[in-house]
């Protein structure tokens, strides 16, 4: 069995938001190249894993490790640039598609612009038209939405992917797609939630959460 | 001296008149049962005090004219208006009180005796008639844009928290995902300011000028004075601005560079 590198560790983590327990002492040992799906009810604290690894929560008690760096106030900003983060819901204000891309490729620690055509060919594996690049985010229906948020992960060329409910306003076809894209790639390194059957498949190890 | 006694005093029985004024606002008031009668004659009393006070201090100090006590009055004032500028936002006034009052202190000095040294050209620069009232208009213009810049930043931030949360999980630095609130906090401090600048002479005429008129002051040299104060007015209101968003960026957020909550009032 290929035993790479941790990437992510969870050491006996416990959150508790507004007076209640969401996690009590997690644990969890994500290597490099694996592919991790987590299931559970909602409100068992999927997302804040995800939240305390980028920093965006602090837990109450235990530790997070990014690449055996442990996550805190100084090796915050270097994770968020090793991760591309795929949340439920992205809000960019009036920006355009494009006006988004480029905001995003202006920080100095992104480091780079991609190339159009990188761009055009994404947007045509996701089934998505050039003109949508011109109209404002906020106008896009859920599944355009997801999609450009999909394609802005695969262009930050970033390796370790958290994917919160990726594919739930893609039709099948193209969910299983975006699945196999994930799936096959062994350099990435891959945990998502989602309640997708689609991704519920060989090669997957699947993480339940236990209802509290 | 034959200039200032052009203006007509204000006796005793003037005081009577300007307090018969106020019975149109007392009937106002009394008739839309706005209850403000008694507040407003607490507050036009106190105005008074604090104004004749403030008379009596300044007639000693003017007498006086050492510069030690000069910039130790215009320290008082910034300390006061620092002050009040916390007092009328959301943020606890405690922590950040001797951040900004040291950074006020730098902007409104630097402006002020650029002000009396290059642009007025006082022989003295300390010279208490000139420095303390242009202190003062410095002070009491940019104040209203600082306490809006102050609240409006953090709370356009906390409206828009995903956006930025966001924007930080890319890989912005703090600075980056700030960025456009800092624009936006600024524009809309700013706007009153420059509005006000747009009208001046054409709706009204400003204080100052109104008042060197009325001293006697011939009406263009008061123009360059109203001019050139306005402008300090803005350069002052600007980096005062600048000092509110700066000390948020710095003080707002925690090393994960995330809002802190408990430095709101509660």
């Amino acid at each position: 069995m290929y035993m790479g590198k941790n990437i992510i560790e969870y050491r006996d983590l416990s959150i508790i938001h507004s007076h209640q327990k969401v996690l009590e002492n997690f644990n969890l040992i994500i290597k490099e190249g694996e592919k991790v799906l987590i299931r559970g009810k909602s409100g068992t604290g999927k997302s804040t894993l995800f939240l305390c690894l980028l920093g965006l929560m602090r837990p109450s008690k235990g530790d997070v490790y990014f690449k055996d760096l442990p996550v805190n106030g100084n090796s915050v900003s270097v994770v968020r640039t090793k991760i591309a983060y795929v949340p439920q819901d992205v809000d960019v204000g009036r920006d355009s598609v494009n006006e988004f891309f480029d905001t995003i490729f202006s920080y100095n620690a992104v480091g780079f612009t991609p190339d159009f055509e990188k761009i055009q060919r994404l947007l045509e594996w996701f089934e998505l038209d050039d003109s949508i690049l011109k109209k404002e985010f906020k106008s896009l229906s859920g599944g355009e939405k997801q999609r450009i948020i999909l394609i802005l992960s695969l262009l930050l060329e970033r390796n370790v992917f958290l994917l919160d409910e990726p594919t739930s306003s893609l039709d099948s076809s193209l969910k299983s797609k975006v699945v196999d894209y994930f799936v096959n790639d062994p350099s990435l390194t891959v945990v998502v939630i989602s309640h997708d059957p689609q991704w519920e498949r060989e090669g997957l190890r699947v993480v339940d959460i236990p209802n509290k | 001296m034959a200039e200032i006694n052009l203006i007509q005093n204000i006796g005793v029985s003037g005081f009577i008149f300007c307090a018969l004024l106020l019975i149109l606002p007392f009937m106002v008031s009394y008739y839309f049962k706005l209850g403000i009668i008694k507040k407003s004659v607490i507050i036009v009393s106190r105005m008074s005090f604090q104004l004749f006070l403030t008379g009596l201090l300044l007639t000693v100090v003017f007498d006086i004219n050492n510069p030690l006590i000069n910039v130790l009055w215009v320290f008082v004032m910034l300390f006061f208006a620092t002050y009040t500028i916390l007092e009328g936002t959301d943020f606890k006034t405690g922590p950040f009180l001797p951040t900004m009052l040291i950074l006020f202190s730098i902007a409104n000095i630097l402006v002020l005796f650029y002000f009396t040294g290059f642009i007025i050209k006082l022989d003295d620069i300390f010279e208490a008639r000139y420095l303390i009232p242009i202190a003062g208009m410095l002070m009491g213009n940019s104040l209203r844009a600082n306490i809006v810049a102050l609240n409006d930043f953090y709370q356009d931030v906390k409206n828009n928290e995903q956006r930025y949360l966001y924007r930080l999980c890319v890989g912005a630095s703090k600075k980056e995902a700030l960025f456009p609130y800092m624009q936006r906090s600024m524009l809309s401090s700013l706007k009153p300011t420059l509005a006000n600048m747009a009208t001046m002479g054409i709706v009204f005429l400003p204080g100052m000028m109104t008042g060197q008129i009325l001293g006697g002051v011939d009406p263009i040299l008061a123009i360059k004075y109203q001019i050139t104060i306005m402008v300090a007015i803005f350069v002052t209101t600007v980096l005062g601005v600048l000092i509110c968003v700066i000390v948020v960026v710095e003080k707002g957020f925690d090393d994960y560079d995330l809002m802190v909550e408990d430095i709101k009032k509660v």
